[in-house]
């Protein structure tokens, strides 16, 4: 099991690294130059090149590329002369259009972005189990076909429609929920949560589809299987029979799939975030793309890579303590 | 009194307007202690019999006729009571083995499970110890280490051992084994007989054996059952079966063993 957890970390490493280095690639090669647009309109060739120079623009690629991974681990300074910028690591780079160190800007965002998450993934992970386990149960019944037009519909419609569609419902119509504004959380828990309720269900309508399908198949493929004819030749209530033998080995699957789609969820909900006007990742990301704020936008990216990397990691282990046969393979 | 009777036993599949019989009028008594052999090719209704037995026929199947196990009629039977002698009086054994037994849970415990379903208030250590009885029962060596081990870490013919003794931990009247050793190879199927045989021999269980493989009933029933397409072609003693086989089927499929001294011919058409 070490030697596992070992090998699996020594992978995710390898591949955080490539990300860093592909992501740094894309953003070095094909975006705009930052010195034209941080010089503005009255600019000189002079004036380009000193902030070129200042930025470490004029360095080659690797150059550039070692000094992001260093600062990284170690903190980096940005300018020079007058103007020093310290930026402690893990140093992400610095926003010259904002002014802020992007790891600042991230850790401020994060929170509200995992808030998002967790809601989503506890809404659709509760439909999802449910809405499958119905279907598996009243399989081909009216009950089966009813969910299971409801989740082509959840699954079909794009998440910028359902956002805008049911603010304009709940909203603007009938006022059952108030006009989002942000309020922190201490002041006022009532219309925080309030705030949430949409963009949670406009996240969880979509995954909670896929869940209820997955879940579906997995329970009904799982009820035909050899054991659970053992399970009730053995004369087990049938309560027993669905707890342990058919639910267990049907709904593994369905939680290392969901630890992915959340790790996903954590690099930010662009289109959701912004529809609603929540201060996350994702909003983020879609403020800085408006801007081409580049460090911003490269960070975000590195972000997501990394919750997905880890996410997929923690969903590995995880599924070796679940399931004896995977953690037999490994050691 | 025989231990089950069975009359005019018909299981059939309900297609689009009509009924499909896959088992049609099925009769035949198997005393205490005694081993019945249901011997017929894929299709023949065999496995749908012991399932009928068993309650268990998949959905979609209907049964009708009567199955008398000890003085009780089992097709009368509510599901409740049903559930109490299916494990408890009446085990089954599966074909496959690996597939019968669940990847998730150690062998002791889906052991134990069966113990603990029929006997009410059995602590879990009464039942893990009964469940270690059982393998050592089955001969699975170092049963005590064993019991927390995965049904893939034990061998085709050590789960099959596992399967036996799941059958044995709650001390059946009656096991039927479907199939018990087409999934072994031939070494491991020997031994697997020779623990049936052992196993009826000290519990006085009556067993019915259903297979495809005639050497394999030749060495554990005493009776014999040939069915083919849902219907008993021919029964009686092992003996009188395999020395004077009445009927043209059961005289192909004994010609279909092979034999040591045998020359080699094609199936005898019936």
């Amino acid at each position: 099991m070490t030697r596992y957890v070992v090998h699996r970390v020594g992978g995710m490493i390898l591949v955080l690294f490539l990300v860093c280095l592909f992501t740094y690639m894309v953003f070095f090669l094909l975006s705009p130059d930052p010195a034209v647009q941080i010089c503005g309109k009255n600019c000189t060739p002079e004036r380009i090149d000193q902030i070129r120079e200042n930025l470490g623009l004029d360095q080659p690629f690797l150059t550039q590329f070692l000094g992001f991974l260093g600062g990284l681990f170690t903190g980096r300074e940005y300018g020079g002369g007058t103007s020093i910028i310290e930026c402690p690591a893990p140093c992400l780079g610095y926003s010259f259009q904002t002014s802020q160190i992007v790891t600042d800007m991230l850790v401020q965002r994060l929170p509200v972005t995992a808030v998002v998450a967790i809601g989503a993934a506890v809404l659709w992970l509760t439909a999802g189990v449910i809405g499958g386990l119905v279907s598996a149960v009243r399989e081909g019944r009216f009950a089966d076909r009813f969910i299971a037009a409801l989740t082509l519909g959840g699954m079909s419609i794009p998440n910028y429609v359902l956002a805008l569609g049911l603010q304009y419902v709940f909203v603007v119509q009938l006022q059952w929920l108030p006009f989002p504004q942000a309020v922190p959380f201490a002041d006022d828990p009532g219309q925080w949560f309030a705030n949430f309720i949409l963009p949670w269900t406009v996240l969880a309508i979509g995954y909670a589809s896929s869940y209820t399908r997955l879940t579906r198949a997995n329970v009904i493929d799982t009820l035909g299987e050899n054991f659970v004819r053992t399970a009730k030749a053995k004369g087990l209530q049938p309560s027993l029979v669905w707890r342990r033998h058919a639910l267990r080995p049907a709904l593994t699957p369905v939680v290392t799939i969901a630890g992915m789609d959340f790790a996903g969820l954590l690099g930010g909900a662009l289109i959701t975030e912004t529809v609603f006007g929540i201060n996350g990742v994702g909003k983020l990301a879609a403020d800085s793309i408006t801007k081409n704020d580049q460090p911003v936008i490269m960070a975000v990216t590195l972000l997501a890579a990394f919750f997905v990397v880890v996410g997929n990691m923690v969903v590995d282990l995880l599924y070796s303590a679940i399931d004896p046969r995977v953690r037999a393979g490994a050691s | 009194m025989s231990l089950l009777t069975v009359r005019g036993l018909t299981v059939a599949f309900r297609a689009i307007n009509h009924d499909v019989p896959v088992v049609a009028g099925l009769d035949f008594d198997l005393p205490r202690s005694g081993a019945l052999g249901i011997v017929g090719e894929s299709g023949s209704g065999k496995s749908m019999t012991s399932l009928a037995i068993m309650g268990l026929l998949p959905a979609g199947a209907t049964r009708t006729g009567s199955i008398v196990f000890d003085g009780t009629e089992l097709t009368a039977l509510p599901e409740r009571r049903m559930r109490a002698i299916r494990g408890d009086r009446i085990a089954m054994i599966f074909q496959d083995p690996l597939s019968s037994l669940n990847p998730y849970y150690t062998v002791g415990t889906q052991i134990a499970e069966a113990y603990r379903a029929h006997r009410s208030g059995v602590s879990r250590k009464t039942a893990r110890k009964v469940a270690i009885e059982a393998m050592e029962r089955v001969h699975i060596r170092d049963a005590a280490r064993r019991v927390d081990d995965y049904p893939h870490q034990f061998s085709g013919g050590m789960r099959q051992r596992v399967m036996i003794a799941m059958a044995l931990s709650t001390e059946p009247e009656l096991i039927i084994a479907d199939e018990p050793t087409t999934a072994l190879d031939v070494t491991v199927q020997a031994q697997i007989l020779e623990l049936l045989a052992e196993v009826r021999r000290d519990t006085g269980a009556a067993l019915i054996l259903i297979t495809h493989d005639l050497a394999v009933v030749s060495e554990v029933a005493d009776h014999l059952l040939v069915m083919r397409r849902g219907e008993v072609v021919e029964s009686g003693t092992a003996a009188q079966v395999f020395s004077d086989p009445r009927h043209a089927y059961t005289r192909a499929l004994l010609d279909a063993v092979p034999r040591i001294d045998d020359t080699i011919g094609e199936l005898r058409s019936t």
